[in-house]
């Protein structure tokens, strides 16, 4: 599972520009999957069908998903010297990029640089540039272009049972749903699990999804924040405390019913969890929640300490108990009781 | 006051369900609740063609808390569901609803105890606790993390048939609604009517995208709440308590349902008031009209005053008007005015 990790982790997909992981993502699935196929928008789409149609009628469709964009930076100007300006892609603190590195798609590094500031509180991402090591503007352009997206340069590392690394939002998730596709197969309903686009720029990728699948349940899988740091905000979510399942954040309220039946689910099971109301932060489901008319949706996610910066940190506990968590949730909802909810 | 006394905190509406149900039932054909929980609750026209479809939507969610920690001391931690304005929660009594009702009070560090640079400050969410008398263990047992909280308060009337409670937003509009589908038995209309108890409409408006999704209304008229004068409102940011419905204007609603709106209130003598709209977000308005291929919408606006406290005030006269004026509305429409709705 580390392996996994790691490989998802340190590659490139920026909002926008999913390719490469996209192909990472579709080589690890396809061998689970009936049906393997890509929207418009760039989402992966990976249809498991049952091993027995439902009998009398038509299969329900429970959508499983989790991101595979990434935070990072688009390049807005080169200028003659060669020094890029450039935009965040999704939510960053400039703070965060002080001394770091990025990648772009073709393996061009660069370094962040800033202007002469008076004070470090008026750091913005217009005093910033980077720098690709270019020594005029034509041999930086010969590399890069406008427009072109990079991530954060950062290694993983295995520190136990805990591991940090870029990207674990959401590739963390992504490892999630690949192994619980690994583990569960649906004895009645067809289950589309999804490798969305362009999260960070406002769930859009899974509201096209979600319209495209018209499912009739929909569950998430994304990291949360944490409250177990030195002089933390109170939170209710630990790393180590098992997998979180989402009563509210700002994108979604998650179904009551949906809700209950995770906590359920993570009782009869033994299953670690704990109970997460964030109060700034959305995911997939918000946008799933409501497709159409409307799609009853709720989210597992895995704490995740120092989110959207190169360091992220999650526990490989935590990760297996969001494993176990979403494999039996579709086990529940792909049995004949539904989950008392299909 | 009755409706405003149910619970129904912003994503659990179910509990403030079964009034509603009982109230409709008796005035409409079919009534279904959609994946998310609004309900539909539909009147069948008598148009021989394909009829107009109108939607009148009110929200049935109200704000709300909810419980985002538990503290080993025995307090809760909450969190707000929908726009709280925590400058009211201190002083405030609450029920929680977990594994049964339980009554709480939210308390405040007393002013001799608090540093003086912060007696003229409003409260941050980490700073109020709802405390329900319990030790932790047994609280632990009852409660959990994402029960919620609503508002301990039951409406009162005052004089001048103005009555005072909370969730007044928006079950005024449910009320309104309800009005219409009495009036509207003793009237003929060829139009089918949707009346819709939309949810979540406190954080988004998803009831309403979801709802209008399924009914695929040609007209859309939200009734929601619109501010009413009182001191420190400037007049001209005000509606008038006892002067009539409101009637929207503005890029959220379409001229022609203003207009209509505003003609059937002439011919038939009911007061009304007309209120500009400054943006087009805010009410379930927003989310019909941008449904599908868009929906020509209206909005009705009920007076009233302290919006979003346990205080909301309105008067009666102001809601029954406003059920009038949408049943004429809806017996006057035809599928010529459906027809002329894209003429421009």
């Amino acid at each position: 599972m580390k392996d996994l990790v790691k490989k998802l982790s340190e590659s490139f997909g920026p909002s926008g520009s999913e390719d490469q992981i996209r192909q990472i993502i579709r080589s690890e699935v396809e061998q689970y999957a009936d049906e393997v196929r890509v929207d418009s928008m760039g989402s992966l789409i990976c249809r498991v069908a049952p091993k027995a149609a439902a009998p009398g009628a038509a299969a329900k469709r429970i959508m499983v998903d989790a991101h595979m964009d990434e935070i990072g930076i688009v390049v807005s100007y080169i200028d003659d010297k060669g020094f890029l300006r450039f935009s965040p892609v999704g939510g960053l603190n400039p703070h965060v990029l002080l001394g770091q590195r990025v990648v772009f798609g073709n393996g061009v590094v660069g370094v962040f640089g800033t202007e002469k500031l008076d004070d470090i509180k008026d750091l913005k991402f217009d005093k910033m540039f980077i720098d690709i090591g270019a020594r005029d503007r034509a041999e930086a352009q010969a590399k890069v272009r406008v427009g072109d997206a990079a991530v954060m340069l950062a290694s993983f590392a295995d520190m136990g049972c805990r591991v940090s690394g870029k990207a674990m939002d959401d590739r963390i998730a992504c490892a999630v749903v690949i192994e619980a596709m690994r583990r569960s197969r649906p004895k009645l309903h067809e289950v589309y699990y999804v490798f969305a686009v362009q999260e960070e720029l406002g769930l859009r990728g899974a509201r096209t999804a979600a319209y495209g699948i018209n499912p009739d349940v929909g569950i998430a899988v994304d990291v949360t924040l944490w409250g177990d740091t030195p002089e933390h905000a109170p939170f209710n979510v630990s790393l180590g405390g098992g997998a979180a399942i989402k009563a509210k954040d700002s994108s979604l309220i998650a179904h009551p019913a949906v809700k209950n039946l995770m906590i359920d689910t993570a009782e009869k099971n033994g299953i670690p969890y704990q109970l997460e109301v964030l109060e700034r932060g959305g995911t997939d489901a918000g946008a799933i929640a409501l497709t159409r008319e409307g799609v009853p949706s709720g989210t597992i996610s895995i704490p995740c300490r120092y989110v959207h910066t190169p360091a992220e940190m999650v526990d490989m506990g935590d990760v297996d108990a969001c494993v176990r968590l979403l494999a039996a949730m579709v086990e529940e909802l792909a049995s004949p009781a539904g989950g008392g909810i299909l | 006051m009755h409706l405003a006394d149910a619970r129904g905190v912003t994503g659990y509406e179910s509990p403030a369900w079964d009034g509603v149900n009982s109230l409709f039932a008796d005035l409409v054909d079919e009534i279904r609740r959609d994946p998310l929980g609004s309900a539909i609750m539909w009147k069948k026209g008598a148009a021989k063609e394909p009829p107009a479809r109108i939607m009148f939507a009110a929200h049935l969610d109200e704000i709300g808390m909810i419980v985002s920690k538990i503290e080993d001391e025995g307090f809760l931690r909450i969190w707000m569901m929908g726009g709280v304005d925590r400058r009211i929660l201190p002083s405030m009594e609450v029920t929680v609803h977990g594994r049964r009702d339980l009554h709480g009070v939210i308390g405040a560090i007393p002013p001799h105890l608090q540093d003086s640079s912060k007696k003229d400050k409003s409260w941050k969410w980490d700073e109020l606790t709802v405390d329900c008398g319990m030790p932790a263990d047994r609280l632990r047992e009852l409660v959990r993390v994402g029960d919620v909280i609503s508002f301990d308060r039951r409406a009162i009337g005052l004089a001048n048939d103005r009555i005072a409670g909370k969730s007044m937003d928006d079950r005024a509009g449910i009320a309104v609604m309800y009005e219409a589908a009495r009036e509207l038995q003793k009237l003929s209309h060829d139009c089918d009517v949707f009346f819709v108890a939309t949810v979540q409409e406190e954080v988004g408006y998803g009831g309403g995208i979801t709802s209008t999704f399924g009914v695929m209304p040609d007209i859309g008229i939200a009734i929601d709440v619109g501010h009413g004068n009182m001191p420190g409102v400037p007049e001209h940011e005000a509606l008038k308590l006892g002067g009539g419905p409101a009637i929207s204007f503005g890029p959220h609603v379409h001229p022609h349902i203003f207009s209509k709106l505003k003609e059937t209130a002439e011919d038939r003598g009911i007061p009304y008031q007309v209120e500009p709209g400054t943006s087009p977000r805010g009410t379930d308005a927003y989310a019909m009209q941008m449904t599908r291929s868009g929906v020509a919408t209206g909005l009705l606006s009920v007076p009233l005053r302290y919006m979003h406290t346990s205080v909301e005030t309105l008067s009666l006269g102001d809601v029954k008007k406003s059920g009038q004026l949408l049943a004429y509305f809806a017996s006057a429409v035809d599928s010529r005015f459906r027809e002329g709705l894209t003429c421009f």
